[in-house]
C-alpha cells in the first residue's frame, strides 16, 4: 500500500519546517524533516565580541530556553579562562534553572502535547472543554517566569548571568515571596504527573542510544559528564570525538550522529533513564506512582517524564530558594587570557554544547553551538521511518496527526537548530 | 566589543524599562506591540512611543500603564488581569492601504482568526482568544485594539513611509482613548 503524507506547516513547535513522508508498498520510501527557516548565523555574529556579551547574545537564540544558552555559553568561557564560580553562585545558576525548565516544561506538557493526546486541536479547543487544566498550566509557567524575572530582571532573555557569575545578587525577597507559589506548583505538578499517567499514548517502542549530563551528586543539569547508555562516560571538553555534525543539504540545521554513525537521543527520556537516581525524594515518588518501566522507549511519553522532571525542578527550587542567602562577590574578578574551553548544560529539550576560542583581550575567535534540536533530528526521522508501517495502516487524517504527534512529542525547536514545521505524507 | 560592556549591562539591570513589574494604582493599559526589525510591524511600537512624547501628561498619570513589548506570547493575560481597561496597539493586515487606522472594539476583536506563525503558534490573536475562553470577565475588561496597516515587513526594514505618516494620526487616537476610558 502506498501514501503519503505531507504537512507543509506543522503548528505547535518553535522554529519553520515541513515534514514529508512518502510510503511505498507498505514500507517508508522516503522521510525527510525539512528545516527551511533561514540560517541565522549566531556563531558567527559571535566572533570578535568581547566574553561578557556572549552570554546576552546566546540567549537570544531562544526564547523558551534563554538560560540554557548563556549556561553553557558561561561554563564554556570559564573553562576556557580555568575559572571555576563559587558554591552561591552555582546554586542561583540552579535555581534559575529551575525556573527555565519550570515554564518551558509546563508550557509543552499542557499548552503544546497535552492538545494531541485528548484530540484537540490546539490548546485554545482544549481550554473551552477544559478551562482549568489550562489555568493550571499557565499558572504553572508563570512560576518558572516569575523566578527569571526575580534572579534576571526579566521572563524571557534576563540579563543578569555574566561570566564568573552575576552582575549582581537578586534581592532575597521577591524569591522568598515566591515560595507559597512555589509550594502550590510542588502539588500541581504532582498531580499533573497522575493526570499526564492517565492520558491515551501511541504505542511505539524504540531502542534508543540514551545521551545525557550525569552527576553523582545531583540530577544532572550544570557540569558532570557526558553519559551514554551504550556505556560511555566523557568528560565534557571531549563531547566532540564522540559525537559530529554534519550537513544534510535539504536541512538549514545540521544533524547530528554519534561517532559511529548511530543516531541518538537527547533530552527529558535519556535524562529519566539515566538520571533517575538522582531525582529528589519527591521526584521519585511520583515517578513511582506514575507507574513507568524504566528505561522507558516510547517518544510520545516524553510528556510523563516532563511531569516528572516538573516535580524535581519545583521541589529543588523550594530548596534553593529557602536556602538562598548572597554571600560574597556576585561574581569572580577575570584574567584574561588567551584559550579554548567547552560547556554544556542539560537545556529542558537536551543536552546543549558550547566550544569557544578566544584571545588574550578575551573577544571570540571561534565559536560551535550544538543545539538539543540538531541532535535529535536523525532521531526523529529515525522514529519516523519506525512509525510509518503503523501509518499505512490508519485513515489519512490520523496518520497525520498520528506523525505530527510524534514531531512535536520532541518539542523540537527549530529555531535553535538554525534553524516551522510542515508535513506531508506521500502514499504512492 | 569590549569590556565596557560590563557595567554598561549592569546599569541595564538598574534601570531597564523591560522589567516586568505592574504599575501600582494601573487601571488603564496601554500596549504597543510588534518586530522592530521587520519594517511595519513596528507600527505599534512606535506609536505608543510617540503617544508617550506628544502626551506625558496623559501617559504619566499613575492609573495609566504604557508598555512597548515586542513579543507579547502569553504574558498578555498577565497584563490584562491587572487593568480595568486596555488599549492595544499593532500592525495588522487587511486590503486596507499602508498606514490605516482602524480602530477594533472587542467585539471585532474577537473575529480574529487565530493563524499566527509567531513561536510555538502562539500570538496577539490566539492569546486574547484564550483570555476570552478562560477569563471570559476579565475578556469584558474595555478592550480596544488600534491597528495601523502594515506596508512592508521585510526584515530589518524601517517603517515605510506610509506608516511613519500615519503615526502621529495613530498617537491622537491613543489620547482619544485613554481619555474616553479615564472618563469611564
Amino acid at each position: 500500500m502506498n501514501k503519503t503524507i505531507e504537512v507543509p506547516a506543522l503548528a505547535r513547535v518553535e522554529g519553520e519546517g515541513g515534514l514529508y513522508i512518502g510510503i511505498k508498498d507498505g514500507q517508508a520510501a522516503e522521510i525527510r524533516l525539512d528545516i527551511y527557516e533561514p540560517p541565522r548565523f549566531f556563531e558567527g555574529f559571535l566572533v570578535g565580541r568581547y566574553l561578557q556579551e556572549v552570554p546576552d547574545i546566546t540567549a537570544r537564540i531562544c526564547g523558551i530556553c534563554p538560560v540554557a544558552y548563556q549556561m553553557s555559553s558561561v561554563y564554556a568561557l570559564e573553562n576556557a579562562l580555568g575559572v571555576t564560580v563559587t558554591p552561591p553562585v552555582r546554586a542561583l545558576r540552579r535555581l534559575m534553572y529551575c525556573g527555565e525548565y519550570i515554564e518551558s516544561h509546563a508550557l509543552h506538557i499542557y499548552l503544546l502535547q497535552a492538545p494531541d493526546l485528548l484530540g484537540h486541536e490546539s490548546a485554545l479547543s482544549l481550554a473551552a472543554v477544559a478551562p482549568e487544566v489550562v489555568k493550571t498550566a499557565l499558572r504553572l509557567k508563570k512560576i518558572g517566569n516569575q523566578i527569571l524575572i526575580a534572579i534576571g530582571g526579566r521572563s524571557v532573555h534576563p540579563v543578569n548571568v555574566c561570566v564568573g557569575g552575576f552582575y549582581r545578587w537578586p534581592d532575597s525577597e521577591p524569591l522568598k515571596k515566591l515560595l507559597s507559589d512555589l509550594e502550590w506548583g510542588l502539588e500541581a505538578a504532582r498531580e499533573c504527573v497522575r493526570w499526564a499517567a492517565t492520558l491515551p499514548y501511541p504505542e511505539l517502542e524504540v531502542d534508543y542510544e540514551f545521551v545525557a549530563l550525569n552527576h553523582p551528586h545531583e540530577y544532572g543539569v550544570i557540569e558532570g559528564v557526558i553519559w551514554s547508555s551504550k556505556g560511555r562516560k566523557l568528560p565534557i571538553a571531549e563531547y566532540e570525538k564522540a559525537y559530529i555534525e554534519s550537513h544534510v543539504k535539504r536541512s538549514n540545521a545540521l544533524h547530528s550522529h554519534a561517532v559511529d554513525g548511530n543516531s541518538y537521543l537527547v533530552g527529558p527520556i535519556s535524562r529519566l533513564n539515566l538520571n533517575h537516581e538522582q531525582f529528589l525524594p519527591q521526584a521519585r515518588v511520583a515517578l513511582k506512582e506514575s507507574g513507568l518501566k524504566l528505561p522507558l522507549r516510547n517518544p510520545y511519553k516524553s510528556l510523563i517524564a516532563r511531569a516528572v522532571e516538573l516535580v524535581h525542578f519545583y521541589a529543588e527550587a523550594i530548596q534553593l530558594v529557602r536556602a538562598y542567602q548572597p554571600e560574597g562577590a556576585a561574581h569572580l574578578e577575570l584574567k584574561l587570557k588567551a584559550g579554548e574551553g567547552a560547556g554544556a548544560t542539560e537545556a529542558p529539550r537536551g543536552l546543549l554544547y558550547h566550544r569557544y576560542q578566544i584571545d588574550e583581550q578575551g573577544c571570540v575567535l571561534f565559536a560551535k553551538i550544538t543545539p538539543p534540536t540538531a541532535q535529535n533530528l536523525p532521531r526523529i526521522e529515525a522514529d519516523l521511518y519506525a512509525l510509518a508501517p503503523q501509518l499505512v495502516a490508519m485513515p489519512q487524517e490520523a496518520a497525520t496527526l498520528t506523525a505530527e504527534h510524534l514531531v512535536r512529542s520532541y518539542d523540537p525547536c527549530i529555531s535553535c537548530a538554525t534553524h516551522f514545521l510542515k508535513l506531508k505524507i506521500e502514499v504512492k | 566589543m569590549s569590556p565596557e560592556g560590563i557595567p554598561a549591562i549592569v546599569a541595564g539591570m538598574e534601570t531597564c524599562p523591560t522589567f516586568e513589574q505592574g504599575k501600582t494604582g494601573m487601571k488603564i493599559i496601554v500596549i504597543g506591540t510588534g518586530q522592530s526589525l521587520r519594517g511595519d510591524d513596528a507600527a505599534g511600537l512606535e506609536a505608543v512611543r510617540l503617544w508617550r512624547e506628544m502626551y506625558p501628561q496623559t501617559a504619566n498619570r499613575p492609573e495609566v500603564w504604557a508598555k512597548t513589548v515586542e513579543l507579547i506570547g502569553l504574558g498578555l493575560l498577565d497584563l490584562l488581569a491587572e487593568a480595568e481597561a486596555a488599549i492595544i496597539v499593532d500592525a495588522v493586515h487587511s486590503s486596507a492601504p499602508a498606514g490605516t487606522i482602524h480602530r477594533l472594539s472587542p467585539e471585532q476583536v474577537s473575529a480574529f482568526t487565530p493563524d499566527s506563525q509567531f513561536a510555538h503558534g502562539w500570538g496577539l490573536a490566539e492569546t486574547l482568544a484564550l483570555c476570552r475562553t478562560l477569563y471570559s470577565s476579565r475578556a469584558e475588561c474595555r478592550l480596544t485594539l488600534i491597528g495601523i496597516e502594515a506596508g512592508q515587513v521585510e526584515m530589518g526594514a524601517g517603517l515605510s513611509l506610509e506608516v511613519g505618516a500615519a503615526l502621529p494620526a495613530a498617537a491622537r487616537l491613543i489620547e482619544e482613548e485613554v481619555q474616553q476610558k479615564l472618563a469611564g
